[in-house]
């Protein structure tokens, strides 16, 4: 074996950790299990090493195979499903004594979960299960909202552990629409448009005026709908819109007003609203108000960033 | 000091509203539209704040109680001929024969539903403004219990109530035979509310019609609303818009701490005891700079269709729901308004 890939070998292994080693090893299949039987893996690391790399020695390990170690090290996730599905049970029916699990696999590498929760002396409720999707390669999990609260923290608890991550962070994005959620969570939504020819005269999109106006209001307005079409173009694309069916701001602002200075203006204390949108399809609503003159272009970037913000709960205070 | 000619008519540039219509922006129209509405309400420039009303004294609590957290439909109703408030006991009698009759006839057929049936007409003292006003009234519709042992009082199916506060204007114009309750509130079934409502109108040749509540008038109960004194607050300050916007519809609700609309309420405010137009539209363009500018929005553009305030809510389609037995009579007073003038 060549001097450059034992030290390759020996850097590459010193950089796992102990715990996973034997994982790794094995998924490398480069070793034999008879191999590998032969390593007392409880010595101290660098013992541990200079036995591995004696045994790929033995076998004659090549740069391929030094590469192919490499690899697998990268991908830290070395995602485990039948370890995944236990440990989260595991974890829910060591809390639970009376909790039915059950999983299915899907394409895209994500796992659908059916929770039906019991307690420790009433059995599982059937009717009122949580779902969770967790796709394997990332770390995002979406769960339905149909669970009882207080199992909430549980729920979140064996999905971090389960998955080998070391906590779980609720987004602040809701939607009845898995799709529309994964497309802003992956930033998918505007991937089949990236080659739209965008040098298209807007004269070509029908404005609906009347010819009989007089030739100066025409022109300004059409100088008018053009910027507004445009910004709402470049604010929201051309593409379909992900569907979200509500957006909801808590905001604690203090109120400025340019109609009147003194309304308030001894007034310290924001003002303490909750406004909340609600639509069938939110985006496109929004899409919609700036070219029938209900909102102006450009829209509040408030409203604009829910996509790229991946956030339709929003706290808003002032600076 | 030179004199100069004033001319008489300055032509400006499209002032008219007529002017706007050809070729308009759909803003444009929709504002023009609106100005159509609100220019035909004879609206008083000035309304008092709803206080207590002395009259409120005999008013029976639980009655009150039972009036109260419950949504009403609402009507306005023209003056009924010849009406006793002695007959009561008759009438429940015929009413209770003709609902009977008409679920018979398979006109107003609800599954399961139980004919044994009670109608009951009380009045209800105290529910007026002033001594001119008649006597409010109630009518309901309560199943009949099962067993005779138990409470005689069944379970309340549907409520109507008729009243009358401070409908001076209507009473000043009718004569001795008609009795003015022009304000009609129904809680319960529709199939019911249609079914007395054809008993009224062929008994007493009266006529019942929904009263709605446009956006104009809904911004009144607003301002009003939060200017009256809550010793505590049971509901936040919430508006609701409805957008215009194609194909998807859009709704805006945007709720306001109690506390902070009635300090903005009261840096309005100018005169004791009265609300003027102008602290109206004030306070509604407080809302919408303050939503714009955050949101860049126009709300007012947009359809108001819902208030709610401590005091009541009400909803555009002629939905009412009190909350506050302190205001019970000041709320009446405006719906009373409403339902005058939709008469006239």
């Amino acid at each position: 074996m060549d001097e450059t890939v034992a030290e390759f070998i020996k850097r590459t292994i010193l950089k796992i950790p102990l715990n996973e080693l034997t994982t790794i090893l094995k998924a490398w299949d480069f070793l034999s299990e008879n191999q590998l039987q032969t390593v007392n893996f409880r010595q101290r690391k660098e013992s541990v090493v200079q036995h591995l790399i004696h045994l790929c020695e033995e076998k004659r390990a090549s740069l391929n195979d030094a590469a192919l170690l490499d690899i697998i090290c990268e991908d830290v996730d070395l995602f485990d499903m039948k370890q995944f599905k236990n440990s989260f049970k595991k974890i829910l029916q060591r809390a639970l004594k009376n909790v039915t699990v059950s999983f299915r696999e899907t394409e895209e590498n994500a796992v659908w979960i059916r929770i039906a929760w019991g307690t420790q002396y009433t059995k599982p409720n059937q009717y009122k299960p949580t779902y969770v999707v967790y796709y394997s390669q990332t770390p995002y999990a979406f769960k339905s909202s149909s669970t009882l609260r207080r199992n909430t923290p549980l729920l979140g608890q064996a999905l971090t552990i389960a998955s080998k991550h070391h906590q779980i962070v609720k987004m602040d994005l809701r939607s009845r629409y898995l799709d529309s959620l994964k497309a802003i969570v992956f930033k998918q939504y505007n991937q089949t448009f990236e080659t739209h020819n965008s040098t298209t005269p807007l004269q070509e999109r029908s404005l609906g005026l009347d010819i009989n106006m007089d030739s100066r209001i025409i022109h300004e307005n059409i100088v008018e709908k053009e910027r507004v079409q445009r910004i709402t173009q470049e604010t929201f694309g051309d593409y379909p819109q992900p569907q979200l069916e509500f957006a909801q701001y808590k905001l604690e602002t203090k109120f400025k007003s340019d109609l009147n200075g003194s309304i308030l203006a001894e007034r310290e204390e924001p003002l303490r609203c909750l406004i909340k949108f609600s639509s069938p399809h939110l985006l496109e609503a929004l899409k919609s108000l700036a070219p029938a003159g209900i909102a102006d272009a450009p829209l509040s970037p408030l409203l604009t960033c829910i996509p790229n913000k991946r956030k339709n709960y929003f706290k808003i205070r002032d600076k | 000091m030179d004199s100069y000619n004033v001319p008489e008519s300055t032509p400006s540039a499209s002032s008219r509203p007529e002017d706007y219509s050809v070729g308009a922006t759909p803003l444009q129209k929709r504002l023009e539209s609106i100005r159509k509405q609100t220019s035909f309400i004879p609206t008083p420039p000035r309304r008092k704040v709803p206080q207590c009303s002395q009259l409120q004294e005999d008013v029976d609590p639980q009655k009150v109680a039972f009036l109260l957290h419950k949504q009403w439909t609402l009507y306005s109703l023209t003056p009924l001929y010849k009406f006793s408030y002695s007959n009561l006991k008759e009438y429940s009698r015929l009413l209770n024969a003709f609902i009977v009759a008409e679920k018979q006839k398979g006109l107003a057929v609800e599954v399961g539903e139980d004919f044994d049936i009670k109608v009951i007409f009380s009045t209800l003292l105290g529910m007026k403004g002033t001594q001119r006003d008649p006597e409010a009234f109630l009518v309901q519709i309560l199943s009949k219990s099962q067993l005779p042992s138990e409470n005689r009082e069944g379970k309340v199916l549907w409520t109507g109530w008729f009243c009358c506060v401070f409908g001076d204007s209507l009473l000043e114009t009718v004569s001795e035979d008609f009795t003015c309750l022009p304000l009609f509130l129904a809680n319960g079934a529709e199939s019911n509310t249609a079914i007395i409502g054809t008993w009224f109108q062929k008994t007493f040749d009266c006529y019942f019609s929904p009263l709605t509540i446009n956006a104009f008038n809904l911004s009144w109960m607003a301002a009003m609303w939060t200017a009256c004194k809550v010793d505590h607050y049971v509901a936040t300050t919430e508006f609701l818009w409805s957008v215009p916007c194609s194909p998807q519809s859009l709704d805006i609700s945007y709720a306001i701490h109690p506390e902070d609309a009635k300090a903005l309420w009261d840096s309005i405010h100018k005169t004791p005891g009265e609300v003027t137009q102008e602290e109206v539209d004030l306070f509604m363009d407080c809302l919408y700079s303050h939503f714009h500018r955050h949101f860049k929005i126009h709300l007012s553009a947009t359809r108001l269709v819902r208030v709610s305030t401590s005091v009541a809510s009400a909803h555009t389609d002629g939905k009412i729901k009190i909350l506050c037995h302190k205001y019970l009579i000041g709320v009446l007073a405006y719906l009373t308004e409403l339902a005058v003038f939709q008469i006239e």
